[in-house]
């Protein structure tokens, strides 16, 4: 933590491994990707921490380490150097094995391209986290709540391939939040989709938080999607260059301004 | 365009790699069939360089009976002819096939192989009707000197200076080996090792006359109108047709061998083209795709199909080029596994350019057409509707795909009732080319119904089992080119080990168990010549312990209906005769008859097998019509017996002594049955010639089988090719529906699955597949082996020989090659990052 790009931002730091308080966490992460003059880092020395209940945009420019921080906070992606927690557990300590068991019990996923299984239905992707736990058991009460609320519960037999984009994406959310995950990570997940339909599903992003305390942490460049979080970070060449509480649109805007 | 091409296909190197090794093989496996075969065909060559100065040769008459000529039996030429022609100013030789064996300086036969005669010929010194030249040393100049061909005195280890020793009727020989020959060019005469004597040695003496008399222009100017005219009884050809003849005869021996070649030449297209086509239908979705995207941003469907095409040519040309080679080294590879085996199918060097046309047609055609086929489909309907073809699911089983199978399946059915009803081998064959047929296209719809079966099965191991079985389903239209592989695979092993099985049990079964003697003694190699002269049966009947001496004197007759009577193995036609001393027989062969009485047998009154009265209705007091080297003979059915002396081929008749010389033969005895307690090495000592042996009962009728075995490692080699094939495409198969779904598992990775759980899935879900193919392998095999063997044994043999315990260890083992072929691509996919895959989109 002797960086100065951390320094000079404040951010939550977590004391000696992560408190209570934060769900998932980095500490003096970095990531770099190729060797000699084609290095590039991707992630250069973050520390952040990701608080329960919270909505969190990561915001910065294409290229800037967005979604690199997503897949390393994860554990889909295993840093270069420094610590990456879920909980109270470092995920570069986990094998293949654990990592799968943490990814269908602890965390959600979203991305901009959906990534449903074309094999299976609505309702099996849904439950596919759950499926996949042998002992584990689905909550057809949440679900059915949950494909209420996303207004998908007609569509839940049809095959992703019958489903529009915003539909699919839907389906999406629910398998994210299935498991009652420790905290959801989506990629740009309004990317794909058109603004209205954008609005429909950050609504109720925002209501899984307010309503059943669900963490996100969501990657956009999207001010408006921005505008609907508690917190926004930013990010430029692997850095955090700034954060603000409860931003709106221009607060947003303004700072994406300044930093390019 | 041509760099675009080439970029593309560089960038998908890795998904390309194994589609040309596919390629290389087939091609490889196509080539150097073909041309083993072709190379077996062409191995009378030689003749036509060592007999180019004979200009007109003189047969005896065709033996005549019922409507006409009887092939392969001809009169022998009065030893007068010979002289008639000499003193009317023609070079005239006449020759007569006299047996001699060479022997190795350890005393053992030299060159004795399953396919090669032992003759001794004249050495005809400067006469242009002298075959063989002298390439090192000198000519037989007279008695007690002798040449070998190049061959023999290699195998041999026989040098010039050296005595050679050899058996002929006369028994055991010894001459000075002065020359080693060449003829017409090459090392030896085909399938021959002769021994070149002085033309005045005493084992020239005809007896009944010659085979044949050649002739070349001396004085007077050899025509066939002129010779004609002074050898009435005979007929006379040129010498250019007697050569074609003599090449016919020689291509007939090794016909099986042709056949048998050309039927895996087929196979090796068949398999060949299932592959490449396999290929390219398994990725259909992601070409489409491509397809329709390189539309959406406006290449005209020329230039798409162009582009389509280069791209194919390069895979094609590059998989043909690796497989031409492959396949002109494998030749030496198939030869040289011949050669281990003793099977000594000779070959010439020649290299067939049809052989590599076929090769080159079906790499590069195949690849071709399969590429081309389904991008023409694609690029016929708008792109956007292509894009969304290649996203929706494919439609269930093709309604005109199941509509030709079930067609082929009737039509394949038909032909195997009417052949098998008729024993009608070809038409036999194509019920099983029909049967083949509606497998292959209906293969996607077994899986689709054994994809339901297993469903309950799978959701069990949660949703990753859910998803196989989907998948299975789903993809039945394109992963069913993996079972088609494998059920091919499966077919050839499963149809050739009850080949084998079925054979083995006809050979050595019944008849052989019926044997009660101590010893059998015989020629060396495993068609024995007639080799035991009365010295030698003689010396063994006063040799210590031996109670009975039962010789069998083998040969054939040809019957006037000889088209009903054709019976298994080569010589259709012609019926196979052991003349012996019946009362003495009897003792050693535990007859079981039917009909009849063996008191009876003597003179023409002859014993037949209960399978030759069937197939001809012959009842006892019936008589049939056969026609031997003396002429047409009438035998009268004295007693009808179940099963005759093994050995192949069976005798379907046993006679008296008497009935050999009413039939003309007069050489040695082939076998002999040795009933009493005697010892083996004293009966070997007894006899004292390296050409006979003495064999125990158990040896004797495991040598009965020997024949065959030889051939089932040939075959054996072959087919452990196909299936390396077979599984090499399997492997691309799998590797390539795998790599279409990639997202898929990168997606149910994210949710959570682990590594292990998807390659699980995607091994149950091969192993489905596999499943499919075995157990249709293993049918098809079972019903063409029936169906084969009721048409080839004229009905004698009405089912395969079945051993489920065989046909467990098949599909055990199928089952295992498949998994192993599927097992790297779905280790590779279940430990592929997953972020590569989500980074992708
Ligand atoms: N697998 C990779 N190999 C090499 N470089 C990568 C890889 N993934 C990302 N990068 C580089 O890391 C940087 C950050 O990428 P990313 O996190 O995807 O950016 P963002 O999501 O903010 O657009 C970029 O410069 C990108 O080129
Ligand atoms: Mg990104």
């Amino acid at each position: 933590m002797s960086s100065a790009g951390s320094r000079k931002v404040e951010t939550e730091t977590p004391s000696s491994g992560a408190t209570s308080e934060h769900v998932a966490s980095l500490v003096g992460a970095s990531k770099v990707f190729g060797e000699g003059d084609a290095v590039v880092r991707a992630l250069d020395d973050v520390t952040i921490g990701f608080r329960r209940g919270q909505f969190t945009a990561v915001m910065g420019p294409s290229g800037s380490g967005k979604s690199t921080l997503m897949y390393c906070q994860s554990g889909l992606d295993r840093l270069s150097s420094g610590q990456a927690f879920v909980g109270d557990v470092d995920v570069s300590t986990l094998s293949d094995q654990e990592l799968s068991v943490l990814r269908r019990s602890k965390l959600g996923f979203i991305f901009q391209s959906f990534h449903l299984v074309p094999a299976l239905s609505a309702h099996e992707n849904i439950t596919l986290p759950v499926d996949l736990d042998s002992g584990a058991e689905v909550d057809e009460d949440f679900l059915a709540e949950l494909a209420e609320v996303l207004g998908i519960a007609n569509r839940l037999e049809n095959r992703p391939s019958q489903l529009s984009g915003g539909q699919r994406q839907r389906v999406a959310v629910a398998r994210a939040m299935i498991p009652r995950p420790d905290v959801i990570f989506a990629d740009e997940p309004t990317g794909a989709l058109d603004s209205k339909t954008s609005g429909e599903l950050l609504t109720y992003l925002r209501q899984a938080v307010d309503e059943l305390g669900q963490t996100i942490v969501m990657v956009t460049h999207d001010a408006v999607a921005a505008s609907h979080c508690d917190r926004v970070v930013y990010v430029q060449d692997g850095r955090l260059v700034g954060e603000a509480q409860q931003p709106t649109v221009d607060d947003v805007l303004n700072k994406i301004r300044e930093l390019s | 365009m041509i760099r675009r091409t080439f970029k593309l296909a560089w960038f998908k190197r890795s998904r390309y790699s194994l589609t040309i090794i596919a390629i290389a093989l087939s091609v490889a496996f196509i080539v150097s069939t073909l041309l083993l075969t072709t190379s077996i065909a062409d191995v009378g060559q030689p003749l036509n360089d060592a007999y180019e100065g004979v200009d007109v040769v003189v047969q005896g008459p065709s033996i005549t009976a019922g409507d006409g000529p009887v092939a392969g039996i001809k009169a022998p030429v009065a030893p007068s002819v010979v002289d008639a022609l000499t003193n009317a100013g023609f070079e005239a030789v006449g020759f007569t096939s006299s047996y001699a064996q060479i022997l190795d300086p350890g005393g053992n036969a030299a060159g004795q192989d399953q396919a090669s005669s032992n003759v001794a010929e004249p050495w005809l010194g400067d006469s242009p009707l002298n075959g063989y030249e002298i390439s090192t040393g000198a000519a037989p100049a007279g008695p007690g000197e002798a040449a070998i061909d190049s061959t023999t005195a290699d195998a041999a280890g026989l040098e010039i200076g050296s005595i050679i020793r050899y058996v002929t009727d006369n028994g055991l020989q010894e001459a000075e080996l002065v020359g080693i020959a060449t003829f017409g060019g090459a090392d030896n005469d085909p399938y021959t090792s002769t021994l070149l004597l002085d033309q005045d040695d005493p084992v020239f003496v005809p007896t009944q006359g010659f085979s044949y008399v050649l002739v070349a222009d001396g004085t007077e100017t050899a025509t066939v109108e002129g010779i004609a005219e002074l050898t009435p009884n005979a007929e006379v050809l040129s010498g250019s047709d007697w050569i074609a003849e003599q090449i016919d005869l020689l291509n007939s021996f090794t016909g099986f061998f042709s056949t048998f070649l050309t039927v895996f030449a087929v196979i090796a297209v068949v398999v060949g083209m299932v592959i490449v086509t396999n290929t390219f239908t398994v990725s259909l979705a992601q070409r489409t795709e491509e397809l329709a995207l390189l539309r959406l941003v406006g290449t005209t469907r020329r230039q798409l199909m162009a582009q389509v095409v280069l791209e194919a040519l390069f895979l094609g040309l590059a998989g043909t080029a690796v497989g031409v080679v492959v396949g002109l080294l494998g030749v030496n590879v198939l030869g040289w596994f011949l050669d281990i085996l003793g099977l000594s199918i000779e070959r010439s060097n020649a290299i067939s350019t049809i052989a590599i046309a076929i090769g080159v047609l079906v790499g590069v055609g195949v690849t071709v057409v399969a590429a081309v086929w389904p991008a023409w489909k694609a690029t016929e309907v708008a792109p956007i509707e292509a894009l969304r073809s290649a996203e929706l699911e494919p439609p269930s089983a093709s309604r005109k795909r199941l509509m030709a199978g079930a067609a082929a399946l009737a039509i394949g059915a038909a032909c195997l009732v009417y052949g098998m009803v008729q024993t009608d081998i070809l038409v036999t064959g194509i019920g099983i080319g029909g049967a083949f047929l509606a497998l292959y296209l209906g293969a996607d719809t077994m899986i689709r119904i054994a994809a339901r079966l297993v469903r309950p099965l799978l959701a069990r191991a949660g949703p990753t089992g859910t998803v196989a079985s989907r998948n299975l389903e789903r993809n039945a239209g394109r992963t069913s080119a993996a079972a088609s592989a494998l059920m091919i695979g499966v077919s050839l092993i499963g149809f050739f080990t009850l080949m084998a099985a079925t054979i083995g049990q006809f050979i050595a079964g019944d008849s052989a168990d019926a044997l009660r003697v101590d010893y059998v003694v015989q020629g060396i190699g495993s068609q024995p010549e007639p080799a035991l002269n009365d010295q030698t049966l003689s010396a063994l009947r006063s040799s210590d312990g031996v109670d009975e001496v039962v010789p069998l004197y083998l040969t054939s007759v040809t019957s006037t209906n000889a088209l009903e009577v054709e019976r298994v193995g080569p010589g259709g036609g012609s019926l196979g005769v052991a003349v012996t001393e019946v009362e003495a027989l009897r003792a050693a062969y535990d007859f079981t008859v039917n009909d009849g009485s063996l008191d009876d047998v003597a003179g023409t009154l002859v014993v037949v097998d209960q399978a030759l009265s069937d197939s001809m209705t012959l009842a006892v007091g019936d008589t049939l019509e056969v026609t031997a080297i003396a002429g047409s003979i009438e035998l009268e059915v004295a007693a009808i017996v179940e099963t005759t002396l093994p050995g192949a081929p069976q005798p379907a008749i046993i006679g008296s002594l008497d009935l050999g010389t009413a039939l003309g033969y007069n050489s040695p005895a082939t076998v002999a049955y040795i009933l009493g307690d005697a010892d083996e090495a004293a009966l070997t000592q007894a006899v004292g010639l390296p050409t006979i042996d003495v064999l125990t009962l158990d040896d004797y009728i495991s040598s009965l089988s020997s024949n065959l075995d030889t051939i089932l490692a040939l075959v054996y080699a072959l087919l452990a090719v196909a299936v390396i094939i077979a599984l090499v495409g399997i492997a691309n198969t799998v590797s390539l529906a795998i790599s279409e779904r990639l997202g898929e598992i990168a997606a149910i990775r994210a949710a959570g699955a682990s590594s292990r759980q998807i390659f699980w899935s995607l091994i149950s879900e091969f192993t489905i597949l596999a499943l499919v193919g075995v157990v249709s392998g293993l049918g098809l095999a079972w019903v063409a082996a029936t169906a084969f063997f009721r048409a080839l044994s004229e009905g004698q043999i009405n089912s395969a020989q079945t051993d489920i315990a065989t046909g467990l260890l098949i599909i055990v083992a199928g089952l295992l090659g498949g998994a192993a072929a599927s097992w790297l691509p779905a280790r590779n996919a279940s430990k592929a990052d997953i972020l590569d895959v989500l980074r992708a989109d």
